[in-house]
């Protein structure tokens, strides 16, 4: 009895085995036709694989003719990684400068109202994200700031503060204070405790709020899309572009894999940086 | 004694000063956090009301308050439908990607071989955008695409045109799939995390005292991880109502979903349109705020009723 018992927190069961499979096909399996799609030169209904390949046309085209175009400034795909990267790189720091001082007090102080002002800090990740782009694209047309990156570095704020503010909470509550209090006996000034004791000890976590928050803004779409009017396209809205109406072409399929790119390799420097914990967080208990 | 009544006075106010500081110090390290929120995302969410109530003077229009607009789009039958299709998608893939997230993160916590990069794998779709997702549906599911071409091969249809349509129609297969497929991985994390977090004792507490599995998952499993459903829920269900680019690539057409609506409204020419298009944004804030707040509300009273919070 105690036996079997154990075993069915250890083992898994045949129906799980397979279930782990097939969500992990479900998952990848999809890859697999859009890196042949990429590397297709003529590929008809119903046939499974390629008729022509680009390997067979390379008299016409020295690499594959779908990433010929992809590589090329026509694609728009630098302009579309750059503005990602630019965009990203600034949401992350600002987004780091306001959530900093706030995960403090958060984590440190009590004070009347706390549990509503941590509910109005997660709020604009249940508000819909249609609501909040259309609203905000009134008044940036108004102020001029619609298609500037200046309006899309701030309006990615909204969905990445209350990310960046829980996970650095949890940060500063596993921190004991005892490091801190000891240089301030031993005289340091304020500056410098922030400098060379605190910030030291928030590292760990400040470096994966800073790549989760990397993560979102990269991945927006509709802010950009809303906002950008255009003028500014970053990498999934070039997709959406190329995507919207409704086919995949060998080019679109190598603009998707270029797409995937980032966010996989921050899946592999990051898988142990992104802490599970900020996000089992209840709602507003 | 009177020496001693001001020492004590001198550090009753030292003291209030420090408090005073530390007061001020805590209100410049929340400011820019408040004023960020405050004004970008309160502020957006007050002028799209006082816009969709006739308030535009920009455009020549301050009817304030006039709530024709809102007459208008509630008074027409295709935003209820269109309403309709929005909440039919949101609920729909937000429970199916539910369902195989607990089956999941149930068989990860357990231990077996190549664990490590599974959990790699498996957060693959929380990485990339959900155009990428939409792309694949594209490949995927379309008339022409691999799932059309396996059937063929088998010999269950002889040309595209015989293979169920599962994209551009309102049961929006193509956008639930999209959303199932970006989101499972999200509520697993959280769902996982909760179950790393409460280990694993009272499961085998209850298995010892006879209990059978059925029994362990619906009485001890699922009220401890109750939290990481609620949040990954709420902000799953959120997005898919709000979310504009599966339902505008994937959908069936007009009657569009709720933010493609307003997209179309607020790109028309006229602009009094937009101001339609706000009272169609303000409709879908005030129909999935009254639906969160609900499950919240019933959420908490649940675990009031458990004495947990």
């Amino acid at each position: 009895m105690a036996r079997k018992a154990t075993n069915t927190f250890t083992h898994l069961s045949p129906f799980q085995r397979f279930y782990l499979i097939a969500v992990a096909g479900l998952i990848v399996g999809p890859f697999i036709p859009l890196i042949i799609q990429s590397l297709a030169f003529r590929w008809a209904w119903p046939n499974l694989l390629p008729t022509v390949w680009w390997m067979e046309q390379r008299e016409r085209s020295p690499i594959p003719l779908a990433w010929d175009y992809v590589l090329s400034p026509y694609s728009r795909v630098y302009e579309a990684t750059f503005n990602t990267m630019v965009i990203g790189l600034a949401v992350t720091v600002i987004c780091l400068a306001i959530c900093l001082p706030a995960a403090r007090v958060l984590a440190r102080e009590s004070f009347r109202g706390k549990s509503s002002f941590e509910f109005f800090l997660s709020l604009p990740l249940i508000v819909p994200e249609a609501a909040i782009g259309i609203a905000l694209l009134m008044i940036f047309i108004n102020l001029g700031l619609a298609g500037s990156y200046f309006g899309i570095i701030i309006a990615h704020l909204i969905p990445t503060i209350p990310y960046m503010v829980r996970m650095l909470t949890a940060v500063y509550q596993g921190l004991g204070r005892e490091f801190e209090e000891q240089a301030m006996i031993l005289g340091a000034t304020r500056w410098q405790i922030l400098r060379m004791v605190t910030l030291p000890m928030l590292m760990p976590g400040v470096v994966a709020g800073a790549l989760f928050t990397f993560l979102v803004s990269s991945n927006i779409f509709l802010l950009t899309f809303f906002l950008g009017q255009g003028k500014i396209i970053t990498l999934p809205t070039l997709l959406f572009s190329k995507i919207s109406g409704g086919t995949l072409d060998a080019s679109a399929a190598g603009i998707t894999l270029i797409v995937s790119l980032p966010g996989i390799i921050l899946l592999i420097i990051s898988e142990r940086f992104i802490k599970e914990e900020a996000f089992g967080k209840g709602f507003g208990n | 004694m009177a020496t001693q009544d001001t020492a004590l006075e001198i550090r009753s106010e030292r003291r209030s000063a420090a408090q005073r500081n530390a007061l001020l110090m805590r209100i410049a390290e929340l400011a820019p956090i408040v004023i960020v929120l405050f004004v970008l995302f309160g502020g957006a969410l007050v002028l799209a009301l006082l816009q969709s109530l006739g308030f535009a003077p920009w455009f020549g229009i301050n009817t304030f308050p006039d709530f024709s607009y809102f007459g208008a789009l509630w008074g027409s039958s295709a935003f209820w439908v269109s309403l309709g299709l929005t909440l039919y998608y949101g609920f729909v893939s937000t429970i199916i990607a539910l369902i195989m997230a607990i089956v999941l993160s149930l068989a990860l916590i357990k231990p077996f071989r190549g664990k490590i990069l599974y959990k790699y794998l498996y957060k693959l779709p929380l990485m990339i955008p959900y155009t990428v997702g939409i792309a694949l549906a594209v490949l995927m599911l379309g008339n022409g695409g691999i799932l059309s071409r396996l059937l063929a091969l088998v010999g269950m249809i002889d040309n595209p045109g015989d293979f169920p349509q599962i994209l551009k129609t309102h049961y929006g297969w193509g956008i639930m799939a999209v959303y199932v497929w970006k989101q499972v991985p999200f509520m697993t994390l959280a769902i996982y995390a909760v179950l790393l977090g409460i280990g694993r004792e009272t499961e085998e507490a209850a298995a010892i005292l006879g209990a059978t599995r059925r029994q362990i998952f619906f009485s001890v499993t699922l009220p401890q991880i109750l939290p990481g459903i609620v949040s990954s829920t709420l902000i799953c269900f959120a997005f898919n109502v709000g979310a504009f680019e599966a339902p505008f690539i994937l959908g069936g057409g007009y009657p569009d979903t709720l933010p493609v609506v307003a997209w179309r409204y607020f790109n028309d020419a006229n602009y009094a349109f937009q101001l339609q298009g706000m009272a169609t944004v303000v409709s879908i804030g005030i129909v999935a705020g009254v639906i969160l707040f609900a499950y919240l509300a019933v959420y908490r009273r649940y675990e009031r009723m458990r004495g947990r919070a």
